[in-house]
């Protein structure tokens, strides 16, 4: 049994799996899913589909061209059976296999280098062209603080409600705790518009 | 030495062995009274195999080949390629072909020196075919067939080519190889004689309804039996003219 890559997508395609088309000139496109199938019907490019290997090799996503790539091919001229050859073979296979991770590895790592830096730059970029992200932190945190304010204020109007029996001093007390109370959250106002003036 | 045999009670043997110098291929069959007939007269002098091609019978319509080489279709599969490379002598190349026309044994028609194509066959074939063949190349048409190998019949002696060839053309197709042609059927009648009979430069098997005049041609154009090829134009004349008048 021969396991075929998919004409679409390259990925492997198992015995029973999948659905082969024989074009009038004879070649056969071999498809690992109907996605596939479907998309070649569609007479999509799969070097403009982002998910199949054509478009990573073309994008220069993948090792592209290696010779650790140039082992797996169709061969038409067959070799006579040779128990030390394909002892031999089969080594290699592992050991090629070996190297060619090796070789995606540094290639990915290749690619990545230097990702860190051209992205700090960039958001350095867009900070000297938009200061006001910066004052975003300041302004949640108010609008928290507010909320929070608000909330023990509710609190406090129902603790009322349950003690309209109590002292007349205690409710002055209560009152000038509001004031002070009161006090940051006007503070906070001017912060505001301080701030608006001077964006 | 021509003999008669039947496939599977198959008239066309061409269809379903090959036949060379140097290995025969036969297909894999219910009984081995086919593959007897063979046995007979090669078993010890070439090896004789038993083999599909993409997983069918017709191996003898599938591939092509002589003396130094082997073809077969792009369908083959690995397996069975493997096969033919373990049984078949190393001195003979094989090698499959990406062709369209896939059944190679209609389209090539050879025998060690040269060989006869379809015409419309891909260029880079025509190279392979002489490659691995070590032949000389020609497109051609037999009586206006453009399968070549299935109404032409080769061996490096002579060659048996569709019995509606004119004269003209078995001239110029006899200079064109350098071997002697006639025009002649076999099966009782049959025109496409590639598909029905197999030769090599000692043996020629038949359809078993080949008639005793049609082998006698066989026999003596391939010179299986010291016949001289002119034995066709005088005393055999007589003996054909007698069987289909």
């Amino acid at each position: 049994m021969r396991i075929y890559a998919c004409h679409f997508c390259s990925s492997p395609v198992y015995p029973g799996h999948g659905i082969t088309f024989v074009r009038n000139d004879a070649k056969e496109f071999k498809f690992c899913r109907s996605k596939c199938h479907k998309n070649f019907k569609q007479r999509r490019n799969p070097r403009k589909l982002k998910w199949t290997k054509a478009f990573r090799k073309a994008a220069g996503k993948e090792l592209a061209v290696d010779s650790t790539l140039t082992f797996a091919k169709r061969r038409n001229v067959p070799v006579r059976y040779n128990r030390e050859l394909v002892e031999t073979t089969l080594k290699a296979m592992s050991r090629i296999e070996e190297i060619r991770q090796r070789r995606e590895r540094a290639f990915y790592k290749n690619r990545m280098r230097g990702n860190k830096e051209r992205a700090l730059a960039l958001d350095k970029k867009l900070l000297e062209s938009h200061p006001e992200l910066l004052k975003m932190r300041e302004v949640e945190l108010r609008i928290k603080e507010e909320k929070r304010l608000a909330r023990e204020e509710k609190q406090r109007q129902e603790e009322e409600e349950q003690d309209e029996e109590m002292d007349i001093s205690e409710e002055e007390e209560e009152q000038s705790e509001e004031e002070e109370e009161e006090q940051p959250q006007t503070i906070l106002l001017k912060n505001k518009r301080r701030s608006k003036v001077r964006f | 030495m021509a003999a008669r045999a039947q496939f599977e009670n198959s008239n066309e043997v061409g269809v379903f062995s090959k036949l060379t110098n140097s290995y025969s291929l036969v297909a894999v069959g219910g009984s081995e009274n086919f593959y007897s007939a063979f046995e007979a007269e090669l078993g010890d002098v070439i090896p004789i195999i038993h083999t599909t091609i993409a997983g069918t019978r017709i191996v003898g319509r599938m591939t092509a080949g002589n003396r130094r080489g082997l073809l077969v279709p792009t369908q083959t599969t690995d397996q069975e390629l493997l096969h033919l490379r373990n049984s078949i002598p190393d001195t003979v190349k094989i090698q499959r072909i990406e062709e369209r026309l896939s059944a190679l044994g209609n389209v090539i028609c050879c025998n060690d020196y040269v060989a006869l194509v379809h015409p419309d066959i891909e260029r880079e074939t025509e190279e392979i075919i002489a490659d691995v063949l070590g032949v000389e190349v020609f497109k051609q048409t037999i009586a206006g067939n453009v399968l070549v190998g299935s109404y032409c019949s080769l061996s490096n002696q002579g060659g048996l080519v569709h019995p509606q060839t004119s004269i003209q053309d078995q001239e110029e197709l006899s200079s064109l190889l350098q071997v002697p042609i006639v025009a002649g059927t076999v099966n009782r009648g049959s025109n496409v004689v590639g598909a029905g009979m197999v030769v090599n430069d000692w043996l020629a098997v038949a359809g078993l309804d080949t008639t005793a005049p049609e082998l006698s041609v066989i026999e003596s154009i391939f010179r299986l039996q010291d016949n001289q090829p002119d034995a066709i134009g005088s005393n055999l004349r007589d003996t054909l003219i007698e069987t289909y008048s």
